[in-house]
């Protein structure tokens, strides 16, 4: 196998079966929790739960990370939220506002958007990359991170960092021949996909029913601000 | 053994809000900020979702395939009864359930209510401190966890005719509102009665007190047991029901008013026909509503006043600007904020059945010493609160640390400045 059949299968037959892995596996993830069922609440509302989801989401998407209100709490371990608020936004605008990775979506999903000049895109993913190595320093040397790192968030570090940095180096033709980087560029995507069923990257999905819950219980008690 | 109960209790506690929970934390560490026990000891253990981990592992093990596969890969290790001894520690001698973790975490996990179901599991298992189990025990026989029973209350309400000249309303059925106290008023404050009494006459409320339904405090929702919770919700509900009251209001404990208010609708799976409140909503209200009248600025006498936001009246309970409109309207300028403040406030360190776990004690002043300097930094000289609790730990506090700062309850300040 030359590294041109090695790309074409990893972009390819590799892609394919890892996407629908991922689709299988949090599908049944989400099946899962919600098999589980919630209970009913009976108590009398003091606030508005509706309101409360709101404010919740936009506390939680917009004003976190970037806007920290409590500062006290954030001063302590400022690296969480700077360089975790940098990561995802980085994140959106290589792989949503990117034009390469737009040109993917739009493979799959059949819809194109405008896309952001590739020297923002390219900055951005600077960005992103460097922001992830302070959070894993950040895991390695801070007492809470150290108890709260196992393995698994370590794989988690290690298989989104790997698609950011050859995709870094492939825009970049940096040391091997572009085949190579776009090859290690598909699988390490190829692998992160299979990956993220099977542990916390999964958090996006949940997110969702956290900060519902946060809002409904906040919003039902008028604890909101 | 012990463990199974522990099993039992999260498997029937694990439905999607808690499952959904779990699986969304990114363990990102930024709870552990918001602790006062871990901000005021730097133990890392003391981080907010650690102490959920015996809950986590049971969940992970139990109900998901990845959980399944690292313990048959060895990568995890199962759930023990030494893990939940351990644990005890965490989550029981650091811990108030004071809810801040769940304002701060960037995913908005409730972690604070995670924290409350493995305590209870911790509690089924039997690791419950000793202190918490003993006034567990108590308040189930005598209906106090002081043991204060019918016969102590009855005193107290009879002594009201004494101070005041107001004869007590025991079990009147057909009374609009029936009032529920912490026997913790008995032992240390016993003027919380006199000086509502005639606050509610003056309001023209149609109230009662009773000898079956005396206390709100519920060690049930402390240790985490829930038979015992409802046990102890049930005298007041079944009582409230009985009288046919519109409105229950809880004198100043704060677990005890939102156990009432929040959970018992849940626990007996019905809505509450009458209206659950706290004198830190109702007071502010009837002199909002005219219905009393209070003289204005009455403390604004060269005192600093401040207002301690207890985490289970104030952050659980939604109500932070009653007592701001009392408190602006008694001390005016003299009342100041501390920060953070609200939602957001700083635990007063004695929460969550800390006061009876002699263990805890170090834990306890070392929290209350962040509460200290941001009393100290407002310049504050009188500390307010609602909630009967933290007083004590303030007043505990402020003694232990060698301070002259007064602490103050609502109550009082209302009905002293209340013009007849
Ligand atoms: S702050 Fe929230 S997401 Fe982060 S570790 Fe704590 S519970 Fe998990
Ligand atoms: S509830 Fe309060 S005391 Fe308990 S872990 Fe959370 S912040 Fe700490």
């Amino acid at each position: 196998m030359n590294w041109q059949e090695i790309l074409e299968f990893s972009r390819g037959p590799m892609f394919y079966g890892a996407l629908l892995f991922f689709l299988a596996g949090m599908a049944y993830r989400l099946f899962a929790v919600i098999s589980l069922g919630w209970s009913k609440d009976l108590a009398k509302p003091r606030g508005s739960k509706g309101a409360g989801v709101v404010k919740s989401f936009l506390r939680g998407g917009i004003i976190f990370p970037f806007f920290p209100r409590e500062k006290s709490a954030y001063a302590n371990n400022p690296i969480v939220y700077i360089a975790g608020g940098l990561f995802h936004l980085s994140l959106f605008v290589v792989v949503v506002l990117g034009t390469a990775h737009m040109l993917v979506w739009k493979s799959l999903v059949g819809i194109g958007w405008p896309t952001l000049p590739l020297p923002i895109v390219d900055w951005m993913a600077a960005v992103g990359i460097i922001a992830m190595v302070a959070l894993i320093v950040n895991r390695a040397v801070h007492p809470v991170m150290k108890l709260l790192t196992g393995p698994a968030e370590v794989m988690s570090w290690l298989f989104v960092f790997l698609p950011m940095l050859t995709g870094y180096m492939m825009t970049h033709h940096m040391f091997f021949p572009y085949e190579v980087l776009y090859s290690l560029h598909m699988i390490s995507i190829n692998v992160m996909l299979v990956w993220i069923p099977l542990s916390r990257i999964s958090h996006f999905m949940f997110y969702f029913f956290s900060r519902t819950q946060h809002g409904v219980e906040w919003g039902k008690r008028n604890a909101m601000p | 053994m012990a463990l199974e109960s522990t099993m039992n209790l999260f498997v029937k506690k694990t439905g999607g809000e808690i499952a959904s929970q779990l699986e969304a934390c990114t363990r990102c560490g930024m709870c552990a900020e918001a602790c006062p026990y871990y901000l005021a000891t730097g133990k890392p253990e003391y981080t907010p979702i650690w102490k959920v981990e015996p809950l986590r592992k049971a969940y992970e093990q139990r109900f998901t395939i990845v959980g399944k596969i690292k313990l048959a890969l060895g990568v995890e290790k199962p759930l023990t009864d030494a893990d939940l001894k351990e644990w005890s520690k965490a989550d029981f001698e650091a811990c108030s359930v004071c809810g801040k973790c769940s304002a701060v975490c960037p995913m908005g996990i409730e972690i604070s209510s995670l924290i409350a179901t493995a305590r209870a599991g911790i509690t089924a298992a039997g690791f419950a401190p000793a202190g918490l189990v003993e006034k567990a025990e108590t308040q189930q026989r005598t209906g106090s966890p002081n043991g204060a029973g019918e016969k102590e209350f009855a005193d107290w309400y009879a002594a009201l005719e004494a101070e005041t000249g107001i004869k007590a309303p025991v079990d009147v059925k057909g009374a609009d509102m029936l009032v529920v106290f912490t026997s913790l008023e008995i032992g240390s404050k016993k003027k919380n009665l006199y000086d509502l009494a005639r606050i509610l006459n003056a309001a023209g409320i149609k109230w009662t007190v009773s000898l079956k339904a005396r206390d709100a405090f519920n060690m049930g929702s402390i240790i985490g047991n829930p038979k015992l919770q409802k046990e102890l919700a049930g005298k007041i509900l079944s009582t409230a029901k009985e009288l046919g009251v519109k409105q229950l209001l809880v004198t100043e404990c704060g677990h005890g008013f939102t156990t009432l208010r929040d959970a018992v609708p849940n626990v007996f799976g019905e809505e509450l026909p009458f209206f659950v409140t706290h004198i830190a909503e109702l007071l502010p209200n009837l002199i909002r509503e005219g219905k009393i009248k209070v003289k204005e600025g009455y403390f604004a006498n060269g005192h600093t006043y401040t207002f301690h936001d207890s985490c289970k009246i104030q952050r659980q309970g939604g109500i932070f600007d009653e007592p701001r409109y009392a408190l602006k309207l008694l001390a005016g300028d003299t009342f100041k904020e501390m920060l953070p403040n609200r939602e957001e406030a700083l635990c007063c360190g004695g929460g969550g059945g800390m006061r009876s776990i002699p263990e805890a004690n170090e834990n306890r002043m070392a929290a209350f010493k962040l509460k200290l300097e941001q009393v100290e930094r407002v310049g504050a000289d009188v500390v307010v609160s609602t909630c009967d609790n933290c007083q004590l730990q303030l007043k505990d506090g402020f003694k232990h640390y060698n301070r002259p700062i007064e602490v103050k309850g609502l109550i009082e300040m209302v009905a002293d400045s209340l013009v007849r």
